[in-house]
């Protein structure tokens, strides 16, 4: 069993927070091709899917859950993030997705809240 | 590239005012110099914001996409404090490239 302290930091897991997104991202665009008209859904739900169950771990953070998605047509996209916080308790996580028509990049990142 | 900035307030309960102007100018669509234009954004831009002083904790995410008639949408969900957190999002583009920087403060 193990012994939790309260007065401990608890930190941002990025491996459990790819976990989320993979399978939000499967259930939502798993086996579909890219359709312009259907694309803005897709996004969004991802979105809100992949934050409610991170909400639902019940951690003391806030998040922020950024998607894109795009068609593959040999374009060549570039994605960078930069953060200001405390390394010791906040992180973040990217996970890159494709299929045979498009790619998905999702990102979370777990700012702590002080309580 | 030149860091121009986009000034936007926000501080508790008034709105974040964050500074980013970032030209790539004239430049075409290079994948060599792709990453040195990505992370002199992501960095100029974080290091103006954090130079405001603010009790913030920021995100800087910038994509840069090559204009060759493919689609692409983004979209970002936010949980936390609507009183004091904040966000914006600049898109930029020239003949070659799409540029889409967004800033998200926290507070502290």
């Amino acid at each position: 069993m193990e012994e939790f302290h309260s007065g401990d930091e608890v930190s941002f897991s990025p491996d459990e927070g790819s976990n989320v997104v993979k399978e939000c991202i499967e259930g939502i665009i798993g086996g579909v091709d890219y359709s312009q008209n259907k694309v803005n859904q897709w996004t969004a739900s991802i979105v809100q899917h992949t934050l409610t169950q991170l909400v639902k771990q019940g951690k003391p953070f806030k998040y922020i859950v950024n998607c894109a998605v795009m068609q593959k047509s040999g374009a060549g996209l570039h994605t960078a993030n930069s953060c200001y916080w405390d390394t010791t308790t906040d992180g973040s996580c990217t996970v890159r997705w494709e299929n045979r028509t498009m790619y998905c990049v999702v990102s979370v990142f777990a700012v702590a809240i002080a309580l | 590239i030149v860091v121009a900035l986009f000034d936007k307030n926000v501080q508790n309960n008034e709105e974040h005012n964050l500074a980013v102007e970032s030209t790539i100018g004239n430049s075409s669509y290079q994948h060599s110099k792709i990453n040195q234009w990505m992370s002199g954004i992501v960095e100029s831009s974080l290091s103006q914001l954090t130079k405001l002083g603010k009790p913030f904790k920021y995100i800087v995410t910038c994509i840069i996409l090559q204009k060759n008639g493919a689609g692409l949408h983004t979209a970002s969900s936010c949980f936390w404090d609507n009183s004091t957190d904040g966000s914006c999002t600049v898109r930029w583009e020239n003949k070659t490239i799409y540029c889409i920087v967004s800033v998200f403060g926290l507070a502290i």
